[in-house]
């Protein structure tokens, strides 16, 4: 049993040395291996986060979000609606909303109108706001509004404030600041605007009696499908529910992560190669070693657990060490470069910083995909080199 | 410590952080609710990015790209762009957009 553990605390010496022998191998694997996997997991980690933070949001949302459709194409919805709707078993509350884009600068912000019965219909207490207050039912056509960390920073205003906004129709609107939306709630509302429903009304010019859109509140004993399945009848009624939400952002994300994955596994395939190139030409340069520590007694399995105990530490080290570097590229410097192809077009207010997920699913995939392949063309040619007789192989390296 | 051991030594001690970072981030996220009532009475299903585009806060069909928006007969929420999955290819919205499903019927 003791020489058993001398024999493999020996072998392990002897593979740490082989590391510092072959300089220039263990340097090509952790250069390649570090910068793949620096890049692929801030990738990841990142549209973990997102497809997270959709979660969260898509939770929140209503059990039922519903839209009215002419001709394919979403148009406003009559307030007639809510009426038909309401009178559907299961339905516990409609609510109106309107909501639409107002540019200010170079930036598009997000008007959210909400309807005053949804304000007193809250589950909880607002306690996402750096200053002020959040909307109550009396704010209904006041002005007041809150605003997300983006507009604040951009126009420098504080609660207490006025600004004027020019809405589209070319009219100006004076809003009062009652509440500004604190830093960690950023992500959802850097870009928001949030007034009573009457005021997101007046500023988009809206038609008496029409809204953006509806949602619907189901009663906790019923399942949302079942209820919108009840809704199949009325006319140009574009139903969503939560599950369909979900579906689509992960889509969205994963598909747009998916296509960078891709790029980057064809790259660590060709890393794999590299190593696997590298682990040939010092395998040349090793035969003689091994044909010497053969004939000291050494054994196949014997070198093949020197070169897989090289490989384990390479790739521990280079793998661990990019995903640590590839979580602070996302988690403190935001993944510039990267974020643009997970985002589209879209931009990434410096208001908040990017959600970042590290999943042990992520983490063992981003092992799964390169500490294996490296066992693989490491170890496979020192066991042909292990297998070669060892007078030839001395024979081979001397000529 | 032998300077042969160096590179073992820091390829666990890497691996160990980044097990505990991976675990902390499981926990924070398995527990993460902030802004639950926010996003309630608000109702959006997105984050604020991409606000440079249009659809961005629309719920779902506007996630896929708008690129052909303004082109007669351009469906927006049809068309998609390259970087992303194409709707048609979607079950849920073959089968469950209202309007989206053309197939025809013999009868």
């Amino acid at each position: 049993m003791i020489y058993m553990i001398r024999k493999h605390k020996n072998l392990l010496n002897y593979s740490f040395d082989c590391l510092k022998r072959y300089r220039m191998r263990t340097a090509v694997i952790l250069i390649t291996f570090l910068v793949a996997t620096t890049m692929i997991s801030a990738v990841l980690f990142t549209k973990d986060g997102l497809e997270r933070e959709a979660e969260l949001s898509v939770d929140a949302a209503p059990d039922l979000t519903l839209q009215y459709l002419k001709g394919g194409r979403i148009e406003l919805i009559n307030s007639t609606y809510v009426g038909l709707v309401s009178e559907i078993p299961g339905v516990e509350k409609v609510l109106k909303r309107t909501w639409g884009y107002a540019g200010i600068g170079q930036y598009t912000f997000v008007v959210v109108g909400l309807d005053p019965d949804g304000l007193g219909y809250s589950r909880g207490v607002i306690t996402s706001l750096e200053e002020g207050r959040f909307l109550t039912p009396e704010d209904e056509g006041t002005g007041n509004i809150v605003i997300g960390k983006l507009l604040a920073h951009m126009l420098n205003v504080r609660v207490g404030d006025d600004i004027i906004l020019l809405s589209e129709s070319v009219e100006t609107n004076k809003f009062h600041v009652v509440g500004l939306f604190s830093d960690t709630s950023s992500i959802y509302t850097a870009d928001m605007i949030v007034m009573s429903l009457s005021d997101a009304n007046k500023f988009f010019s809206m038609p008496e009696g029409h809204y953006t859109d509806l949602c619907v509140y189901v009663s906790p004993t019923q399942d949302p499908v079942s209820v919108a399945s009840k809704m199949n009848s009325i006319p140009n009624l574009r139903i969503l529910d939560q599950d369909l939400l979900l579906r689509g952002y992960k889509a969205a994300y994963g598909a747009r992560g998916g296509i960078f994955t891709t790029l980057w596994t064809i790259l660590l395939v060709a890393i794999a190669l590299i190593a696997f190139s590298q682990a040939i030409v010092v395998g040349h340069e090793s035969q003689f070693e091994v044909g010497l520590l053969k004939t000291f007694g050494f054994s196949t399995l014997d070198i093949i657990e020197v070169r897989l105990v090289e490989s384990l530490v390479l790739g521990f080290f280079a793998t661990s060490l990019g995903m640590l570097l590839g979580f602070s590229y996302a988690a403190f410097l935001n993944a510039p470069g990267l974020v643009d192809i997970l985002l589209g077009w879209a931009y990434l207010p410096r208001e908040f910083r990017l959600p970042v997920y590290v999943s042990l699913q992520s983490v063992f995939s981003i092992y799964a995909v390169t500490v294996i392949p490296l066992l693989i063309t490491t170890v496979v040619p020192a066991w042909l080199n292990a297998i070669t007789d060892p007078e030839l192989a001395m024979r081979r390296a001397a000529a | 410590m032998r300077r042969i051991v160096v590179l073992p030594a820091l390829a666990i001690v890497f691996t160990a952080a980044l097990m505990s970072l991976a675990a902390y981030s499981e926990s924070q996220w398995s527990n993460h609710e902030y802004d639950k009532n926010l996003r309630e009475i608000l109702g959006f299903p997105s984050i604020a990015i991409g606000t440079n585009y249009e659809g961005t806060r629309n719920p779902l069909l506007e996630v896929f790209v708008r690129s052909l928006y303004d082109i007669p007969g351009g469906y927006d929420y049809i068309v998609s762009s390259s970087f992303i999955d194409t709707p048609m290819r979607l079950v849920d919205f073959r089968e469950r957009t209202p309007g989206f499903n053309f197939t025809a019927v013999k009868g």
